[in-house]
């Protein structure tokens, strides 16, 4: 059974603590003057961030955690300070106590650490690497984040679904069209309403769009990682292209504001000669790259996340994929129609990522073709029920899940769980036999999101 | 290997399009002779992302792109903050973020300007005040200038550094 998420929700007398699974959702309370649960970790090694964030925003207590150490909050938060729970309300907080946060660093003769970040020398964002070194040898690397964390959760509690939306489509940029289709599902869902064919086809289109832009700016950087600059330029031209094509679409570069319930124009003939055109390009660029010996003695066996590892840590999307997991959640029987076809690698390395871009791409564009619809059809909503909601979308990064519940018709508990949020924690065991200077293509080679990661 | 140059030849260069180039062509003098006076040839830049969406940070990997190709111009982006002369500054400032970024600020050689990007820092987006924002950032350091947008596009980021220029 693949874990999803974890997370709490307050309740009249105690916390209600959601564990969600492939198959099934589990539900447990527990009261406020005694708040403790049992960890999953022990199957689920990827539940722990999820059990260290409950810990900080409600107080909950893991009894048996082997780490009790804050995840959101970091030095300079103020102790004892629950910020989702309902009776904070504060708009400021003032700083605590510095209280240094312990690193897991491996001791030894010669064992040195590196910390790198929050700030990196790129255009990136931030987020903390630390590494235990022996000389090159990476023996651990553990990840810190949430240098990012905008209290998105609280800020969305109390307002309509229509009030969050502009706030929701801004979580993530790289995978905007993915959270408003996910926001899109939990609307429906609430108005007990299906949604026109045309429209879901378009909202379809847009997503793959969205794939086709970060997979094609991704296909530029991770060689670029290597030292190999070429085909930066080449992937960042067509990756601008495919923005441009975005802004035509939607009126906006990354699709802001774009999945709404009105079918609009699109010129399919210049649209699907634009495709054509794409299509020879990537298949250009591929048989360029792909017979670039220096390029691929640095992508293979480089940062392997093996089958076994890759299902353990509940990994999704491209991560998962190139590990030769089945997980995608485009299989169903309107993208099947469609043409999608599921990617898939095995060697785990970042070759095989980088193989897994090439081929999604190439199954986007094709689908795209596809999902082209002039019929302009709109869908008047009904009105909104109360109740607790869930959706799935497969963003370009992986599984994206949202879980909305309505209250007196606002937003009572938002939680939304990126696919970087169980990617990340995947990262240290990908590091195990690599030297120190693979690390930024490792990383590169997963492209996960910071923001979506810290809300 | 010889297919790619022959097709690297027959693209030619992508910078001339000429539905952009005009537009960027009639500001590009202007930029080049305010960065040759002011900042003895170049313009470095130390982006800083205090807490934004990413938007921000993939127009400004854009304006490296060929059809924008923003070294040519003189203007770069470095990887420390001491190579800097200006801090571009996305995003809303996180509780979390704020002392590395004052921190990154300092380490900046004077002279040094702030500017900056998207409607975040500004506060003028669409997030709402939390327990976890400390935007503005004209709270904690002196912003010489605003690049507005959500995100502004490269266009808008570039028109946006000319205008700075003007200023300083």
């Amino acid at each position: 059974m693949r874990f999803i998420a974890r997370y709490a929700k307050e309740r009249e007398k105690g916390f209600e603590i959601v564990t969600v699974y492939e198959d099934e959702i589990q539900k447990e309370y527990v009261p406020f003057e005694n708040p403790l649960i049992e960890t999953v970790t022990k199957k689920y090694p990827a539940a722990i961030w999820f059990e260290r964030k409950m810990q900080d925003d409600f107080g909950i207590i893991i009894k048996d955690a082997f780490d009790k150490r804050p995840l959101v909050h970091q030095e300079r938060f103020p102790k004892g300070v629950h910020p989702l729970r309902k009776d904070f309300t504060d708009k400021e907080l003032e700083e605590g106590e510095y209280l240094p946060y312990k690193y897991e660093a491996i001791d030894g003769d010669g064992v040195f650490q590196v910390a790198v970040g929050p700030i990196h020398a790129g255009i990136i964002e931030p987020g903390h690497f630390q590494f235990s070194q022996a000389g090159e040898d990476m023996l651990h690397l553990e990840v810190r984040h949430f240098y990012k964390n905008r209290g998105i959760e609280k800020m969305l509690e109390g307002k309509t679904l229509q009030e969050a939306k502009p706030i929701i489509e801004r979580i993530s940029a790289n995978e905007s069209i993915a959270y408003q289709i996910c926001w899109r599902d939990i609307v429906l869902q609430a108005t007990r309403q299906k949604l026109p064919l045309a429209l879901q086809k378009r909202h379809a289109l847009l997503l793959e769009l969205e794939r086709t832009v970060h997979h094609l700016t991704d296909l530029g950087f991770i060689p670029n990682d290597a030292g190999f600059g070429a085909a930066l330029a080449k992937g960042s031209k067509l990756a601008e292209d495919a923005r441009r094509k975005m802004r035509e679409l939607t009126g906006h570069r990354f699709g802001f504001g774009s999945i709404d319930f009105a079918n609009k124009f699109i010129d399919t003939v210049s649209f699907s000669e634009w495709l054509e055109a794409l299509l020879h390009s990537v298949e250009f660029f591929q048989e360029w790259i792909i017979d670039i010996p220096s390029l691929w003695d640095r992508f293979d066996t480089t940062g392997i996340l093996s089958l076994k590892k890759a299902a353990k840590y509940s990994t999704v999307g491209v991560v998962a994929r190139a590990s030769g997991l089945t997980q995608d959640r485009r299989i169903n029987k309107f993208y099947f129609k469609h043409g999608f076809v599921m990617a898939s690698e095995v060697s785990g390395d970042v070759g095989a990522r980088f193989k897994i871009r090439l081929q999604e791409l190439k199954n986007s564009i094709s689908m795209m073709h596809n999902f082209l619809e002039e019929d302009e059809s709109v869908l008047e909503l009904e009105m909104l029920h109360d109740g607790e909601y869930h959706s799935f979308t497969e963003s370009s990064i992986g599984e994206l899940f949202m879980a909305i519940e309505i209250k007196n018709g606002v937003i009572e508990r938002f939680f939304v769980r990126d696919p970087s949020f169980v990617n990340w924690q995947a990262l240290h065991v990908m590091m195990r036999s690599d030297i120190i200077a693979d690390f930024p293509l490792i990383n590169k080679s997963c492209d996960l999101s910071y923001a979506g990661n810290d809300l | 290997m010889m297919k790619f140059w022959n097709k690297r030849v027959k693209l030619g260069i992508l910078t001339e399009n000429p539905e952009f180039e005009d537009d960027i062509k009639a500001i590009q003098k202007e930029i080049k002779d305010k960065i040759n006076k002011k900042f003895a040839g170049s313009l470095a830049i130390r982006m800083v992302d205090s807490g934004s969406c990413n938007a921000c940070e993939a127009e400004c990997n854009a304006l490296a792109n060929p059809y924008y190709d923003l070294e040519r111009l003189g203007i770069y982006f470095v990887a420390s903050p001491r190579h800097a002369d200006v801090m571009l500054l996305s995003g809303l400032m996180t509780f979390n973020m704020q002392p590395h970024v004052l921190e990154a600020y300092e380490q900046i050689p004077a002279p040094k300007w702030v500017i900056t990007l998207g409607d975040c820092p500004a506060m003028e987006g669409v997030f709402e005040k939390t327990y976890a924002i400390k935007a503005p950032a004209d709270k904690y350091l002196p912003v010489a200038h605003h690049i507005k947008g959500c995100p502004p596009s490269p266009r808008e980021i570039i028109q946006g550094i000319l205008d700075f220029l003007k200023k300083v």
